[in-house]
């Protein structure tokens, strides 16, 4: 009986202990780059955020506006001086600093978002979301009555020119005649300016607008004039209800999660991560009402043959502007290629420079 | 799209669209002048509008009134105008700095106490046809497709200038900017004269900022202002301290950009850094010629001076 | 009011300005603190949290320090610009346009030692930064143009040209067609102060070396550049005959002119020192904290040098004072953000109340409120 109970005992000790180990308070930093208003990027990382710290053991804060550069590394340094256990950091400019600290605290674990660099207790991260633009571009390929497509783009970097591709391919694959003009407003985040750069389009005769911007400038526009528009970040309908279509957008909560869960349990390795559409953490939001089924139906299917890795988007051939084929037919674009993008495919009007 | 005439054609809706963007930064150069004129210089017109944004769309948003809030948007900068004063025309602090420091506050505490409202919609101001002027062509919709507010301004300019001209209050006004010992000899209180120059101005820039909120944007997110009102500041100077040119220098500036924004639209692949430049190479050489030609700036005597205090 | 009135101080407080700055700094904290509590935070909490973070530790200084020495160059030039009444608010351009310079020559020579390399490379910044201020001084001395205006046109100018590089001719090819320079060769970085071999090198215990290391944390060389600049300038504003000229044709340019002093040539000599200055400041920043030429050096530097500059009254040891303080208190408030969680526009909100009071308090100094004489008594009292 003493045995027993001993063992008994000495099993709900380590039962305990099995739990505690488990249930270690995690500590979360954030670090964005703009305000968590900005209804763009910083937003969704922040929506994530706040999923995150309602659950059990897990508290979650944030610095937000933080500069690129010099600033930067302080904060990050800050957080991990403070014995934050993850370190989250949200914009290319965060790399070279999350780096640098990363070096001085091997114990604590970095995720940088959307650079390229890794160390041992650094990962990087990104989410295909050029899928889901695809996605988006299909939709207003279809709803087009033009054939002739806005988009106002932030910056000539990569990231921004990979997504008009994608987009503009998805437009093409249902609508061989339409064009996608771009304008650059060199801005992440000037509301009224974006607008503006919005209805610049509109006066060319554009009847479908898209954004890579984090202000609902453009949506506003579309709602105004009463043209279509495509969001992107989050879910864009209330600031547009009567134009929006769809939007791409992220959902970061379950990358997050899975993140936190292979921390807890000591199971993370560093790498490069790069998920797509089959994880839920890119996606297209609800359509709008007056996307036709026909529309929906197509779009559901394309999004299913991607899930189920049967299409990749930039799939050949690929001819860029000039008519210079890209990718030969048969092959498709590495990760290294599609993160160093700098020229635009065959249907968009505009300058990567 | 090729040829000639589509780059033409794209001048009308671009200066359509300099009319409206134009509009915030407008009041907000009217604004500035004012107080200018009367020998006091405010770099806080940034922050100024940003409070002017952030109430007038809290008046609006609880109110529903476009109008109140609009009034709730100028008195507001009117205070941030007030705190100006106190700096300079009580305390005698520099005028610079009470400036840099006004917009430091104004852009944080806007932001900060506008934080809840984040993407809250506003009625705002709707945008109408002027019967009979809107059919007119060319001019037509330039000037007469806009909303209330962008009508209203077509009035300050003229006003203004009727107001410095023609009125004696502008008189003493003037001669507080030049030289506010005279104005004292002659039984006028300069500090008086500044300090309703600073209500007037304030009220102004505060229009401008209410623009962005309840007629550009309609609705309340962070850091509307982003940057209008330092080219606010530029232009007065540009401006060469009067509101006609002031009037020429806002559509000037947001033109270029307008227009730039659908050269792009068109497909022209010009490196945008340069043209990005172009507003601010523009406003250099104009001010440049204007040097050349020998005239003076114009600028206010006593601007930028603080009234010696007990003298 | 009637019986009560403001009179110039003939000698200006020593000790007593310290405790007007100190009453002005709490009264702008205490204000702070009410807003942190209108919205529900702890109020008195929330400036503890600013306080220690920008000075409550060792490695707080260090944060601080490397933040206070480019707001420190550049404010030194602006005070000479100010004190020949030249209103040069351009040293946010300055300091990009000097950065370009600097970066010009590091990457177009990147084999170089280091002997030659960082001489070269900050002579070459220096040039670009005070001849992008020389513009704007010839464009008031010879055709008369507003020096305010044209310098932040210039700003403007000098950040579009910086972008058109970053993303175009500068680009590093490595860098997978993000707007960032390659990196810079070794002989290029500029190291930190601290750094540890170095010091235990020269004998110096471990201890002492731990200490400093936290003390002085990321903060450079450029330090350096800061007490050489800081003791030219006021020595030179002291004993030199250029200095002697700047104070005189600053409080009266007419009678400057009278006195033989080439007023012009001086402006354009102030304004160069200090494009070189802010110049220095810039390159100095891209090569020790990000070892390359990235978009986002652009910071806003100069702005708050022309604060710092009138805070101080233009005198060199207050500049490097305020430097410290705003740089404490930039980096301070970012520990009152993320220990209270709250928007990040509360650093502007409180940086602009502690200006304002800070500026208003200054009134004390330089003026006194006494009661009226009365008629009776000529004379007493003033």
């Amino acid at each position: 009986m003493f045995k027993k109970t001993v063992f008994f005992l000495l099993g709900l000790m380590l039962m305990c202990n099995v739990a505690v180990a488990a249930e270690k308070e995690m500590k979360l930093g954030f670090v964005y780059v703009s305000p968590v208003g900005d209804a763009g990027w910083s937003y969704a990382h922040d929506l994530a955020r706040q999923a995150l710290a309602e659950q059990e053991g897990i508290s979650a804060f944030y610095m937000e506006s933080v500069p690129e550069g010099a600033d930067s590394e302080r904060v990050i340094l800050n957080m991990a001086r403070k014995g934050y256990d993850i370190i989250f950091t949200t914009s290319f400019g965060y790399m070279d600093p999350t780096i640098k600290v990363a070096k001085q605290f091997p114990k604590t674990t970095f995720l940088h978002c959307s650079g390229y660099k890794t160390a041992d207790n650094v990962s990087n991260y990104f989410g295909r979301v050029y899928q889901p633009r695809y996605l988006t571009g299909m939709v207003a390929g279809k709803m087009t009555k033009s054939n002739q497509i806005g988009y106002v783009a932030a910056f000539p970097i990569p990231e921004v020119i990979r997504g008009i591709n994608a987009f503009t391919l998805g437009v093409k694959a249902v609508n061989p005649d339409a064009q996608v003009r771009v304008v650059w407003t060199k801005t992440w985040y000037d509301p009224a300016m974006e607008k503006d750069a919005a209805i610049s389009l509109l006066d060319i005769g554009v009847d479908v607008l898209a954004q890579h911007q984090d202000s609902p400038g453009p949506q506003e526009a579309a709602q105004d004039k009463g043209v279509y528009s495509i969001g992107y970040n989050t879910d864009m309908s209330k600031f547009a209800p009567n134009a929006h279509l769809v939007a791409a957008v992220w959902d970061w909560v379950p990358f997050y999660l899975d993140v936190v869960k292979q921390v807890r349990e000591g199971t993370w390795k560093a790498g490069s991560f790069w998920p797509g559409l089959e994880t839920g953490a890119v996606n297209i939001s609800d359509f709008g009402a007056m996307v036709p089924q026909d529309v929906r139906d197509l779009v559901n299917a394309r999004k299913q043959e991607i899930i189920d890795g049967k299409y990749v988007v930039f799939s050949g051939p690929v001819k860029d502007q000039n008519g210079q084929v890209r990718v030969e037919a048969g092959k498709v674009l590495s990760d290294q290629e599609l993160l160093s993008m700098d020229w635009f495919v065959e249907g968009v009007i505009g300058s990567t420079k | 799209m090729d040829g000639f005439l589509p780059y033409l054609l794209i001048i009308i809706p671009a200066l359509a669209a300099a009319v409206s963007t134009g509009t915030s930064i407008l009041y907000a150069t009217l604004g500035e002048l004012v107080m200018e004129r009367a020998g006091v210089l405010n770099l806080g017109v940034e922050g100024m509008m940003m409070v002017g944004c952030l109430a007038s769309f809290l008046g609006c948003y609880h109110t529903g009134s476009p109008w109140f809030g609009l009034l709730c948007g100028g008195v507001a900068a009117m205070g941030m105008s007030a705190i100006h004063g106190a700096v300079c025309l009580f305390f005698q602090g520099s005028q610079v700095v009470s400036g840099l420091a006004l917009t430091l506050f104004g852009v944080g505490v806007a932001n900060y106490l506008g934080t809840p409202y984040i993407q809250q919609k506003v009625v705002g101001f709707a945008s109408f046809n002027v019967p009979v002027l809107s059919s007119i062509p060319v001019l037509g919709p330039i000037f007469f497709q806009h909303d209330a507010m962008v009508y209203l301004s077509f009035f300050i300019p003229p006003l203004l200038w009727f107001l410095f001209m023609r009125t004696r209050y502008g008189l003493a006004l003037r001669s507080t900017g030049e030289n506010p010992e005279a104005v004292r000899a002659a039984g006028i209180s300069p500090s008086a004269v500044r300090w309703s120059a600073l209500m007037l101005g304030g009220f102004l820039v505060g229009m401008g900022g209410a623009y962005l909120a309840l007629a550009s944007m309609r609705m309340w997110v962070d850091n509307l202002v982003s940057g209008r009102g330092w080219i606010a500041v530029a232009l007065v100077i540009f401006a060469f301290w009067r509101p006609g040119r002031a009037v020429f220098g806002v559509y000037l500036f947001t033109g270029v950009t307008a227009y730039l924004f659908r050269v792009q639209a068109l497909g022209v692949g010009i490196p945008s850094s340069f043209l990005n430049m172009l507003p601010y190479l523009m406003t250099l050489a104009v001010l440049f010629a204007s040097s050349l030609k020998g005239r003076g700036s114009g600028a206010p005597a006593d601007l930028g001076n603080n009234l010696k205090p007990g003298s | 009011m009637s019986g009560w009135r403001i009179v110039s101080r003939t000698e200006p407080r020593e000790w007593g300005s310290v405790v007007i700055f100190a009453v002005a700094f709490a009264l702008s904290l205490l204000i702070c603190a009410l807003l942190l509590a209108v919205q529900g935070k702890d109020g008195l909490g929330g400036i503890g949290l600013l306080l220690s973070g920008g000075f409550g530790h060792l490695y707080s200084y260090g944060e601080t320090l490397l933040k206070a020495i480019p707001i420190f160059l550049c404010s030194l030039g602006v005070a000479l610009c100010f004190r020949l009444q030249v209103w040069n608010i351009g040293a946010e351009g300055q300091y990009v346009i000097g950065t370009l310079g600097g970066c010009w020559f590091a990457l177009s020579f990147p084999g170089l030692p280091v002997w030659l390399m960082m001489p070269g490379m900050l002579a070459s910044a220096m040039l670009a930064g005070g001849l992008w201020a020389a513009v704007a001084a010839v464009l008031r001395q010879r055709w008369g143009m507003n020096e305010i205006i044209s310098t932040l046109m210039l700003n403007y100018i000098g950040i579009e040209i910086l972008k058109h590089l970053i993303y175009g001719p500068w680009k590093d090819p490595a860098g997978m067609n993000f707007p960032v320079s390659p990196y810079f060769a070794e002989s290029a970085i500029i190291g930190p102060v601290w750094n540890p071999d170095f010091w235990t090198g020269i004998g110096l215990s471990d201890g002492i070396v731990d200490t400093l290391a936290q003390l002085f944390g990321r903060a450079h060389w450029g330090i350096l550049s800061c007490l050489i600049a800081g003791a030219l300038c006021s020595f030179f504003l002291r004993k030199g005959m250029r200095g002697f000229e700047i104070t005189a044709a600053g409080s009266n340019a007419k009678a400057a002119r009278f006195a033989g002093i080439p007023y012009s040539r001086l402006v354009v000599l102030v304004m160069f020192v200090c494009g070189a200055l802010a110049g220095l400041a810039g390159m100095q920043e891209t090569s020790a904290t990000l070892n390359r030429l990235e978009p986002h050096i652009v910071v806003g530097y100069g702005y708050t040098a022309v604060v710092v500059a009138w805070l101080a009254k233009l005198r060199t040891m207050r500049i490097a004072f305020f430097a410290f303080i705003l740089a404490g208190l930039r980096v301070g408030v970012e520990n009152l953000q993320l220990e209270l969680q709250i928007s990040s526009s509360f650093a502007n909100t409180l940086e602009g109340i502690i200006l304002i009071t800070v500026l208003a308090g200054q009134f004390f100094n330089d003026y006194a409120i006494r009661r009226k004489p009365r008629q009776s008594v000529p004379g007493a009292g003033v």
